[in-house]
């Protein structure tokens, strides 16, 4: 069964390598080859999953640990926890809805083939950053990413726009290359002190070994790097400019699960490897954290394009992600890797909605929308109305736990952060859940409401239907049931912190 | 148990069913919506039944979710409050989907219309069954959000769309509040569940301040959901939604959800004076100011949401000075004839096609039913012997006499402050009532108004036999299981509200007839514009929230434009690559660029691999 992991990670690489050298592949088959290998990465997720010990999540299952380059002891080690595993599905779920609304909406500039092949390679990518257990293999699979990314957004974005496509890709491209560099460091400053880049071992060291001053540093270049991923306000300059110009498909993986690696990353390998510098560093990414809550909404509320809002609208649910994290406890870490998959799903939701509405009207703009979509379009308007609620954080879908558990946390910190600081923290960020509600109910009112002007739209199609009500479904079963998500990451979480299970 | 369990699923079910079947057939939409509520109010019957008059209570927790800190439980839990509330809202909703039916006929939205009322229904349900704080706040936000598309129901219209996001964003910064006072009492309790934090103040586990800041948050989300001052403007500016919504938020959900909460976590509330200090001036101000402003309205619903904000002052009052029995029955009482004056708007506003008091007069002789019941709502509001209204807040008032003569969880300074806004608000709420009456059925008036269909006339006879027979229950003092039970009729109160009554009637007709069938408001001279626009609160809260938040919008924007992004590119060697890089991509080089930047960093990992070992 070990093996089962690394065919899963394999498989999109492999079926993009196939396509690649394929010849002469039309767009639709491409396509096709797009659902059918990442259907086939799903399925091994899935069995994956079923054959997840869900009683022991807090162990890392499936585990190869082979030797790669023995000079410098670098492992090719891959496991998966109750951290990793929801986030791993997720990965395997919304690639499989962007490669099914691929079949219906081939780029009007074309290239299927390659954006396939693109999209393949970065969806192993992702699966091997959250399998990874070796700083070194994470960082590997960490930088896959980058350029194919890099390409979607740049050839694939938004077609009445070349140079801006081509400018937010490479201030996307720059500024995590420059963000991944200094994680190296990082990475780098742990291996000279304690000869390891095993991830498993050295978050049973916590930090053991190497001087106070050094973690200080290496929690700094490690939480730098992570931060530009995630995007942490103020590093979140590219985000808005890439997630807009990018294509749908883009922007779903880029929100859904491109984001979490950087969020991913603090809770498997920030918090643990350097304790000490990360009890000092944590205040500071939790004012970060709330600011980016009160700062993402209040930037959403001034937006006229509506890929842009949703876009900035991620900079405040990472907000809470980050504060979370930076409370250092169960519960707001819980809280955190909740709300990563709440918002890969509610997001990956809005994007495809607003996707769908700029193919069919040439444009985000609201001016160019137009206004009373509720009644010109009933049903797409319907599920734009439900995502909203949700990435609003209403109690009873997925979007609200994970923002309630980060601020839960925030409210009784852990370790000997200032609970002071970190209740004021809380008070931010819960003044910046009424912006967020602000900001989606004027989306709904510019866009849904109103006497119908603007022009003549389709209303949704089945091709749409049948991607987006996973999503749909997940967010409703979720919301209604967290712990679905909860009672797999909180063993895993109380192992990281130390707390036995 | 279970029978509580399906009162809030046959309403789920119900939401799901009539938006499955949409605009496919509207008849069964209707069947499935009614159905539905007839459902949930037959398992509301039973599940009140053993509950009424019983002090004990059946629980369950059926999951536990873990936290990481406190796990939180799906617990439910029926006693003798929620068994009287189950049966007040599904007796509303049942009402409201029955009368909807024929009021939203020939309506394109009537679908997810009925569907949002039963999920409203649903909702309050479980507020209601909820043991757990965090169960009951998924009730508790969902309300928020079905008023929202209630509200919005003629989402063509410039008010409608502006009152149901005013009503979401002013609920929902109570809630904000709400949510850290489940923190603080759940944290100082160690569960969330309700019976436990009770048990915690019971044994004195839980006490001092952390009682107090838990109670007074807990209380913002109480006063945004019962539109209480300060955050008391929402409630009138809800009025563009269909009028049998108004009757479900002001009966029997959402505003009335406020009160259950405070007589359901009574006991970590009159733990704590403070707390109770507070929702006894909080109370005063808004019975009396609300009374004030429905005084000096021109639209009828507005008239009837300022009595309803005003109507809560009440029950808060009466829950504040100690009055338990007495301020739930008046949300009993309440909900059953304010449910009434709205159903009975809705057959006005259906025949003369208008809200507006201006627009109505003489029409006691075209609407008889109408005319009939709606008298007996005005005559329960302002409080006439013998109808409903006229005991339970004489019960209030003798509550709060009781208090201020001998002591209340409040003390006896506030309490003398609610006897006293009590009574004066009785005078104002007469006159209002009476103006009402007299500008709706008497005077001159629109010809060829028409009475509403017999699903409209039902519902309005219900509930004003209800309404003139339902002061009763100030007879069974045991009805909610209070031990020792409390007096609750106070002859020398009842006197002199009678006669403030009547006095204030006698002004109001006087004035009416001195000025030949005008508006009796005219007397308020000066008094009368700031009245009306409401003291300018709105105005006031625009200059102190939206208006900077606002600026604060357009502000980051300007800076993520003008100051993050050179800062983060401008900084150090960044600024150089990324300088170097936007040249060579107009040269269509970038491709190769990028790649020695990646290789570079490969780089930079090998050789620093190699330095460490």
């Amino acid at each position: 069964m070990t093996i089962l992991l690394l065919v899963v990670i394999g498989v999109p690489a492999l079926g993009a390598l196939a396509l690649a050298l394929a010849p002469r592949v039309g767009d639709q088959l491409a396509a096709e080859w797009g659902v059918l290998v990442s259907a086939g990465a799903l399925a091994g997720t899935v069995v994956l999953a079923l054959g997840f010990d869900r009683g022991d999540s807090g162990r890392m299952q499936f585990v190869t640990d082979v030797s790669w380059i023995a000079p410098i002891n670098v492992r090719g080690h891959f496991g998966i926890d109750g951290i990793s595993l929801p986030l791993l599905l997720l990965t395997a779920l919304l690639s499989v809805l962007c490669f099914v609304s691929l079949l219906r909406n081939a780029p009007s500039c074309g290239g299927t083939r390659g954006l396939v092949v693109l999209l393949l390679l970065l969806e192993t990518g992702v699966l091997g950053t959250f399998s990874a257990l070796d700083l070194v293999l994470f960082f590997v699979f960490f930088e896959t990413v980058l350029i194919p990314m890099w390409w979607v957004i740049a050839d694939w974005g938004d077609p009445h726009d070349m140079p801006g496509n081509r400018r937010a890709a490479t201030v996307f491209l720059l500024m995590t290359v420059t963000g991944s560099a200094v994680m190296l460091v990082g990475f780098l400053l742990v291996y000279a002190h304690t000869g390891t880049f095993d991830m498993v071992a050295l978050a049973q060291r916590g930090g053991a070994g190497i001087p106070a001053v050094t973690q200080l540093v290496a929690a700094l270049a490690i939480g730098l790097g992570l931060a530009v991923k995630t995007p942490m306000w103020p590093l979140h300059i590219w985000l808005p400019d890439a997630h807009a110009k990018a294509p749908t498909v883009g922007s779903v993986l880029l929100a859904g699960v491109l984001l979490k690696m950087g969020t991913y990353g603090f809770v498997r390998i920030w918090l643990p490897t350097v304790p000490d510098g990360v009890e000092r560093l944590a205040p500071y990414l939790g004012a970060f954290g709330a600011i980016a809550v009160v700062y993402g909404a209040l930037a959403c509320l001034a937006q006229t394009d509506l890929k842009r809002l949703i876009a900035y609208s991620s900079v405040g649910h990472m907000g809470f992600v980050l504060l979370g994290i930076s409370t250092l406890t169960t519960a707001g870490i819980n809280g955190a890797l909740f709300a990563n998959v709440a918002h890969g799903l509610i997001t990956g939701l809005l994007f495809f909605c607003v996707g769908g509405l700029k193919d069919r009207a040439g444009s985000s703009d609201f001016a160019d929308l137009g206004r009373g979509l509720y009644e010109r379009t009933p049903r797409l308007a319907g599920v734009v109305a439900f995502a909203c609620v949700a990435s609003l954080g209403l109690p009873g879908l997925a979007g609200f736990w994970g923002e309630m558990l980060s601020m839960l946390g925030a409210f009784d910190p852990g370790g000997a952060l200032a609970r002071g600081a970190f209740v004021t923290f809380m008070a931010v960020a819960g003044a910046g859940t009424i912006l967020t509600a602000a900001y989606f109910l004027g989306l709904l009112r510019r866009l849904g409401q109103g006497l119908p002007s603007g022009p003549d739209l389709d209303d949704i199609r089945v091709d749409e239907v049948l991607t987006w009500s996973p999503l749909v479904a997940l967010t409703v079963v979720f919301g209604l049931a967290p712990g679905l998500v909860l009672g797999l990451t909180n063993p895993a979480v109380q192992v990281l912190m130390g707390g036995g299970g | 148990m279970s029978a509580a369990i399906v009162v809030v699923l046959a309403q789920a079910i119900a939401m799901v069913a009539c938006l499955a079947i949409g605009h496919r057939s509207e008849p069964a939409v209707r069947v499935v919506a009614a159905g539905g509520a007839a459902v949930s109010w037959v398992a509301a019957l039973a599940a009140a039944g053993p509950h009424v008059g019983d002090a004990l209570a059946s629980d369950g927790s059926y999951a536990t979710v873990v936290t990481g800190a406190i796990p939180i439980e799906v617990a439910l839990r029926v006693d003798a409050l929620s068994a009287v509330m189950l049966v007040l809202a599904t007796s509303v909703a049942l009402a409201v989907q029955i009368y909807s039916v024929a009021y939203l006929h020939d309506d394109p939205r009537y679908p997810s219309y009925a569907s949002i009322v039963s999920l409203f229904t649903a909702a309050m349900t479980l507020v209601v069954v909820a043991d757990d704080l965090f169960v009951l706040l998924v009730g508790w936000e969902a309300m928020g959000i079905c008023s929202y598309f209630l509200i919005s129901h003629h989402w063509e219209l410039p008010e409608a769309r502006a009152g149901a996001v005013k009503a979401f964003l002013l609920t929902r910064m109570g809630d904000v509040g709400f949510l850290f006072g489940i923190f603080t009492l759940g944290s100082a309790a160690g569960s969330y569940r309700i019976s436990d934090i009770e048990a915690g103040v019971a044994s004195g586990d839980l006490h001092g301040h952390i009682v107090t800041v838990g109670a007074l948050l807990l209380l913002c989300g109480v006063v945004g959901k019962s539109a209480q001052f300060p955050l008391h403007t929402w409630l009138p500016d809800a009025m563009p939604g269909p009028t049998p919504i108004s009757a479900l938020i002001h009966a029997a959900t959402m505003v009335a959800a406020g009160v259950f909460l405070v007589a359901r976590l009574y006991a970590v509330f009159s733990a704590s004076q403070a707390a109770m200090t507070v929702l006894a001036i909080i109370a005063s101000v808004t019975m009396l100011g609300a009374a004030l402003f429905a005084l000096a309205q021109d639209d009828l619903k507005r008239v009837l949401a300022w009595s309803t904000v005003s109507q809560l002052g009440y029950m808060f009052g009466g829950l504040a000075v100690g009055g338990y029995t007495a301020g739930i029955m008046h949300l009993l009482t309440h909900g059953a004839f304010k449910a009434l004056l709205f159903l009975a708007a809705g057959v006005l506003a259906h025949g003369v096609g208008s809200t507006s008091l201006a627009a109505m007069g003489g029409l006691r002789r075209q609407l008889p039913v109408t005319f009939v019941t709606m008298t007996i709502g005005f005559a329960a509001l302002a409080g006439v012997v013998p109808m409903a209204g006229f005991f339970t807040k004489d019960a209030i008032l003798g509550a709060a006499l009781d208090a201020a003569e001998h002591g209340g969880p409040s003390g006896t300074g506030s309490a003398w402050l609610v006897l006293v806004c009590g009574l004066l608000t009785v005078v104002v709420t007469a006159a209002y009532s009476f103006r009402a009456w007299l500008l709706v059925f008497f005077g001159k008036g629109p010809a060829g108004v028409q009475e509403g269909s017999w699903l409209m006339r039902g519902p309005l006879v219900v509930l004003a036999v209800l309404t003139a027979e339902g002061g009763v229950v100030v007879l069974a003092p045991g009805l909610l299981g209070e031990t020792p039970r409390p007096g609750l009729v106070h002859a020398p109160i009842a006197i002199l509200t009678t006669l403030l009554v009547l006095l204030s009637c006698a002004l109001t007709y006087g004035e009416w007839w001195h000025l030949e069938s005008g508006d009796p408001a005219v007397s308020l001279g000066r008094l009368r514009r700031p009245l009306a626009r409401e003291f300018a609160v709105d105005e006031a809260y625009d200059i102190a929230f939206v208006r900077p938040v606002e600026s604060a919008a357009a502000l980051t924007v300007d800076t993520d434009r003008d100051v993050v992004a050179p800062y983060v590119f401008g900084s150090g060697a960044a600024a150089m690559l990324l300088g170097r890089l936007v040249r060579l991509s107009q040269t269509g080089r970038v491709q190769t660029y990028l790649t020695v930047v990646v290789l570079g960093v490969a780089a930079i990992a090998a050789s620093a691999g190699v330095m460490a070992s």
